[in-house]
């Protein structure tokens, strides 16, 4: 809502300079966007007539000027706007000017084209907010003359962000009360007189409200005989200042009542309204589906039956509240005016011009709410101004569909209560003079208010609203700050909730980093194997997506690291490490909420760390390099990294039974993926991903992924761990290389070992895992560090190999080991 | 030249044969030639027995203390030969300090999850507790019993996300879903206040999704915190000395505070909250477009008609909420130029904080 000061002040005498205003205002509930001075600074811009226009030769959108400024000789300015015409006055900003929004005008070339100077919009001057077009001035405006003189005065335009319960600050008028409440001075409140001579209105026009639940009040004036033409400038001058471009006199001035006094009006031309008996039929009603109206736009609108609509005898001439129709514009040929005040349901309203994506000055106001007893002064504030400008005999009367006199509520205010509230003793004295000052009466009585509040408040329903009020006038920044002072709580957080960071910390620790993903799924995320068989009923899906790309909501999280994973291959990152804790959706035909489970989600590419110079070092001093194929190539991040994390985690977490198996999931490599279990659980999966996922997300292998239960995780995690007695006795350690098929995995014959084994070994440790020169084809050598202890005493080296000997043996039956020669 | 003479020879010899040698093997010479079975020392001392018994006494001693003299010596040499060495070894062992060292790899958190955490930290100590709650909602928590009118703009599909129910028959238009992902974390509220008695002391952090296209300052998905504190006597007061405690805490003892009266559905009096600028000090500049201050949170007292919801009596207790975008002042803080480096997963990005 813009406000200009030389509008406002017509209402209120504002003491206050503009900045400290916009201060009051801001620390009082209305926030100040912005401050615009306009007029004087326009120094360099002059009025000027366009004497030429010509399509320019390297550019579709721009013409080609000659400017008439006065000068001996018209000036070539290159000009993208389209509203004008040749002949058409305009304001010209001259080389050396500097626009309001800083812009400095130059002498310049413009696709190739002398430009010297600019045709300027309302916006560019800093006078409203139209930068549609160019600001065509009255045919009277002397060319040549320095614009701010033309323009007048310079003025002060405050542009207020109104909140939704302030409908009353949607006008002029509204504002002018606020202010003068807030910086504690008197409101002016406006009179108008009218004379209504004319045949009376009840003669010709006949009004039906079909529908007094969208529409509790309509009412109508008519004024005959007007002269249509441009609005005299005063009031062209204001339109502009609050952001709209005038049209002509009629709808200026319903324009500038609505501005002033928050009542939309809207103009009919009487002559196009269809009816019977020579009277004009007005009928406020539903709209019938696929209705079909052309709005003020321009535009063809399809109504439906949620929609109310004006209409003639024939069919809708206007929506409701929102905007008028084509038909029935007021136009140059335009002889008698049907000028209609109305209020309109704030819930419709906002339903029509919300599915219709027309928002309007009008609309906005009916959505917060109208005065309902504001319709006839705004009608007789139109007629009186259409009378005064156009030349018009206002017809006798108003036709008014529910012609209720102003209703005053009364509301109590405890002041106790309120300084409850507040925590702050304000004395009743305070309390009495803010309301007054907000147009509220007061009555006195034992320990309560008796506030009336007047139409004009329809936000003001219940004590706390008064609370409200007082507290936002007499000042937030006077209240002293305290501390809650009750007892009885006890903050911290739960241990699933303190375990849940300290899995987050564990995974920082282990080297990755976190991040966030949407949890929106994309198209491609559901054509993944394992994933396109999931029953389109278990996919949550949103109604209204913001591109049917993104209309589901993830069940994995790994498509979304995936696409980080490429995201940072794509700008050459050569090492990609990535958790996240998060949610996955999933839900089943009758459910109305879906299931949301949280997840640990993982991804692993390329190294752990830049290439460095230790690197080399580290080569070197291991001499034979492994041909096998479980060994890395180049440091590349593979699925033992991936295992090695969530063995840590797991080891953090005191999850000691969890064992990872060989298992089959679609999106990842078959021989290089593992569920995670403990117990009965299956606390997820890990492996190396795909090569076609990889090749849907545009990522280079191999990736390791691997998702989690955080629920699962956080159930079997072990809060508190037993302490062991710290090992007394010393070692013996033996190393010894086994001998097994290939297809013998590695936990059985660490298990057999395990079972074969007596009680005095402690320690096994795989060392090494070797294929190649040395052991037979479809062999592999498992080298093992064993270390024997027992509990209480030192043990001999004839025990530890009696124990060896016997275990070999027992390995060598259950899982078919030799010990390699 | 007698005995005691030719021993004062010998020390004399042995002590600057000592200082003379430069290694461990002629020192070890050196000891053999005085002290070995073959030495002359022993051979001296071997004679002694021949010696008459005035004399034996005066030789054996002189002898005796030109053997610990000589022992010493060595010793001392040893030592000073050895410590060389390891001098010798240790300058070979040198390193160029200035190379890189031997790093693991080492995550981060999120930026916004660490901002999050630091939140959630400052009003722990103030005594809260965290609550949680579904992201997909019911329009009933996320609206309606929020004190949000039917028809207020939040509710429209071109706002909200809404949710397929599957529990209704297919076939509704978005907008007549009653599920829908929540808009922001107040839901959360009148959970709890559903299922808790006062005095209920908590903060609710968590992803809230708007139709919004991402851009550098909006995201579809972003993350709020939540505060909420329903007690007997708790007052406009106590919220603006929380909050300041809060803003000094997060921002820094010298920030000011102001609050701006404002308007929500599901508090009143409402507030919108500013912290002075942290780059200006108030004076105003570019980053908090010439103002002098930042917006941070918005808070207000629980409604009456909120309490009504959950069936908590508005006379007996008081309440108050807040709400602040985490991303919102993750950009204040670091002034990011581009909200959506949040979502991509750019490492070179995640790994600075």
């Amino acid at each position: 809502m813009r406000v200009p000061q030389s509008w406002l002040s017509e209402f209120v005498d504002v003491k206050l300079a503009p900045e400290a205003l916009a201060d009051r205002l801001e620390l009082t509930g209305t926030a100040v966007a912005a401050v615009h001075r306009t007029g004087e600074t326009l120094d360099k811009v002059v009025v000027g007539r366009i004497v030429d226009k010509s399509p320019h030769p390297q550019a579709d959108k721009l013409w080609v000027t000659l400017v008439d400024v006065g000068g001996t000789e018209p000036i070539q300015i290159v000009c993208g706007a389209q509203n004008f015409e040749v002949s058409d006055l305009v304001p010209v900003a001259l080389p050396g000017a500097v626009l309001p929004a800083g812009m400095k005008i130059k002498r310049a070339k413009l696709r190739g084209v002398e430009s010297a100077g600019m045709n300027c919009s309302a916006a560019e001057l800093g006078l409203g907010s139209d930068q549609d077009g160019l600001l065509v001035l009255p045919n009277d405006a002397p060319v040549g003359l320095s614009f701010s003189e033309y323009q007048g005065l310079s003025d002060i335009t405050l542009e207020l962000e109104i909140t939704p319960n302030r409908a009353d600050c949607m006008s002029m008028i509204g504002v002018a009360r606020e202010v003068a409440a807030v910086t504690g001075v008197q409101f002016n409140s406006p009179t108008y007189s009218l004379l209504d001579e004319g045949p009376s209105i009840e003669d010709a026009v006949d009004l039906t409200v079909a529908d007094p639940s969208l529409c509790p009040r309509y009412a109508a004036r008519l004024v005959y005989g007007v002269k249509i033409g441009p609005s005299p400038k005063w009031l062209a001058d204001r339109l502009i200042a609050v952001g709209a471009r005038p049209v002509n006199n009629v709808v200026d001035i319903t324009n500038y009542v609505m501005f002033e006094m928050g009542q939309p009006l809207h103009a009919f031309d009487l002559a196009t309204l269809r009816g019977d008996d020579g009277k004009a039929q007005i009928i406020v009603r539903r709209a019938t589906d696929g209705e079909l109206l052309r709005t003020l736009d321009g535009v063809e609108r399809h109504l439906d039956s949620q929609m109310l609509v004006i209409a003639d005898a024939g069919q809708a001439i206007a929506l409701a509240g929102v905007m008028g129709g084509a038909f029935t514009e007021v136009s140059e040929t335009t002889v008698d005016v049907l000028l209609e005040a109305a209020v309109f349901d704030k819930d419709s309203v906002s339903r029509t011009s919300r599915s219709l994506g027309l928002l309007s000055e009008a609309s906005s106001r009916f959505e917060r709410g109208v005065d309902p007893t504001g319709c006839v002064a705004a009608l007789d504030r139109a007629a009186s101004l259409l009378q005064e400008i156009c030349g018009g005999v206002v017809a006798g009367g108003v036709i008014d569909s529910s012609p209720t006199p102003p209703t005053i509520r009364r509301l109590e205010l405890r002041p106790k209560r309120l300084c409850e509230i507040v925590g702050e003793e304000i004395v009743i004295g305070d309390m009495i003079n803010i309301l007054e000052a907000l147009g509220l009466n007061v009555e006195v009585a034992q320990d309560v208010l008796g506030v009336d509040i007047p139409p004009f408040r329809p936000d003001l329903e219940r004590e706390i609203d008064l609370v409200e009020e007082v507290l936002r006038i007499w000042g937030m920044d006077r209240v002293t700050p305290t501390l809650p002072s009750g007892t009885g709580r006890s903050g911290g957080l739960t241990r699933a909730q303190s375990d849940r960071e300290r899995i987050g910390a564990t995974l920082r620790a282990a080297g990755l980093t976190e991040t966030m993903t949407y949890i929106f799924a994309e198209g491609r995320d559901m054509a993944i194997p394992g994933c396109n068989s999931v029953p389109e009923d278990e996919w949550v899906r949103l109604m209204n997506p913001m591109s049917e790309e993104q209309a589901s909501l993830r069940r994995h999280m790994f498509p979304g690291l995936l696409r980080s994973v490429s995201f940072n291959q794509n700008r050459g990152v050569p090492g990609v490490h990535l958790y996240e804790i998060g949610t996955v959706f999933s839900t089943a035909v009758g459910r109305q909420l879906p299931r949301e489970h949280s997840m640990i989600a993982g991804v692993l590419n390329g190294r752990w760390m830049p290439k460095s110079w230790h690197d080399a070092r580290v080569r070197s001093s291991s001499p034979k390099s492994k041909p096998g194929s479980s060994a890395r190539v180049d440091d590349v991040l593979d699925f033992f990294d991936g295992k090695g994390v969530i063995e840590t985690l797991l080891l953090d977490l005191g999850i000691e039974t969890a064992t990872f198996t060989a298992s089959h999931y679609a999106w990842l490599q078959p021989g290089r993926s593992a569920q995670v279990i403990t117990g009965s659980d299956v606390l997820g999966w890990l492996g190396e991903v795909h090569p076609e996922v990889l090749a849907l997300y545009e990522c280079e292998g191999p990736v390791v992924a691997f998702e989690l239960s955080l629920d699962l995780l956080l159930t079997n995690a072990v809060s508190v761990k037993q302490y062991r007695d710290v090992p007394r006795f010393p070692p013996v350690q033996l190393d010894i290389a086994l001998i097994v098929d290939n297809t013998v995995a590695a936990s059985s014959v660490e298990m057999a070992i395990r079972e074969s084994a007596g009680r005095d070994l402690h320690i096994i440790e795989l060392f090494d895992v070797y294929t190649g020169e040395g052991v037979d084809a479809g062999k592999k050598s498992l080298a093992y560090s064993l270390t024997y202890r027992s509990k209480d005493r030192t043990l001999t080296d004839d025990e530890v190999k009696a124990q060896h000997e016997r275990m070999l043996r027992k390995v060598e039956a259950k899982v078919g080991a030799r010990l390699r020669g | 030249m007698n005995l005691i003479e030719e021993l004062q020879q010998i020390h004399e010899q042995a002590i600057s044969a000592v200082s003379a040698a430069t290694d461990a093997g002629e020192l070890e010479e050196v000891r053999l030639r005085y002290l070995g079975k073959k030495g002359s020392l022993t051979q001296i001392l071997r004679g002694l027995g021949s010696l008459s018994a005035e004399e034996k006494p005066l030789v054996g001693s002189a002898a005796n203390e030109v053997r610990v003299g000589i022992e010493t010596a060595l010793d001392e040499k040893t030592r000073a030969i050895s410590s060389e060495a390891l001098r010798l070894q240790m300058m070979q062992d040198s390193v160029d300090v200035t190379l890189p060292g031997r790093r693991r790899p080492l995550g981060r958190q999120h930026l916004i999850e660490r901002i999050t955490r630091e939140v959630v930290e400052i009003f722990v100590g103030l005594g809260y507790r965290v609550a949680e709650g579904p992201q997909v909602e019911l329009a009933y928590y996320n609206f309606t019993a929020l004190n949000t009118p039917q028809a207020h703009p939040a509710r429209s599909p071109s706002d909200t996300f809404y949710v397929r129910d599957q529990s209704v028959e297919t076939g509704l238009k978005s907008h007549d879903s009653e599920v829908l992902l929540r808009t922001h974390t107040s839901p959360v509220q009148v959970r709890v206040m559903e299922s808790s008695k006062p005095p209920i002391y908590i903060l609710a952090p968590g992803k809230v999704y708007r139709r919004d296209i991402p851009d550098p300052s909006h995201l579809p998905q972003f993350t709020q915190v939540e505060g909420l504190v329903v007690d007997e006597g708790i007052t406009f007061a106590d919220l603006k000395g929380t909050l300041e405690h809060f803003c000094h805490e997060m921002f820094g003892s010298d920030r000011k505070t102001r609050f701006r009266p404002h308007f929500f559905p599901f508090t009143e009096p409402s507030a919108e909250v500013d912290v002075s600028c942290g780059i200006c000090a108030g004076s105003g500049c570019r980053f908090c477009g010439n103002t002098g201050w930042l917006e941070i949170l918005g808070c207000g007292m629980i409604d009456p008609n909120v309490f009504e919801y959950v069936g908590i009596d508005s006379e007996r207790y008081g309440g108050f909420a807040f709400g602040m975008g985490v991303e919102r002042i993750a950009a204040l803080k670091y002034d990011l130029p581009d909200l959506r480096m949040l979502v991509e997963g750019d490492m070179r990005f995640l790994a600075q904080f």
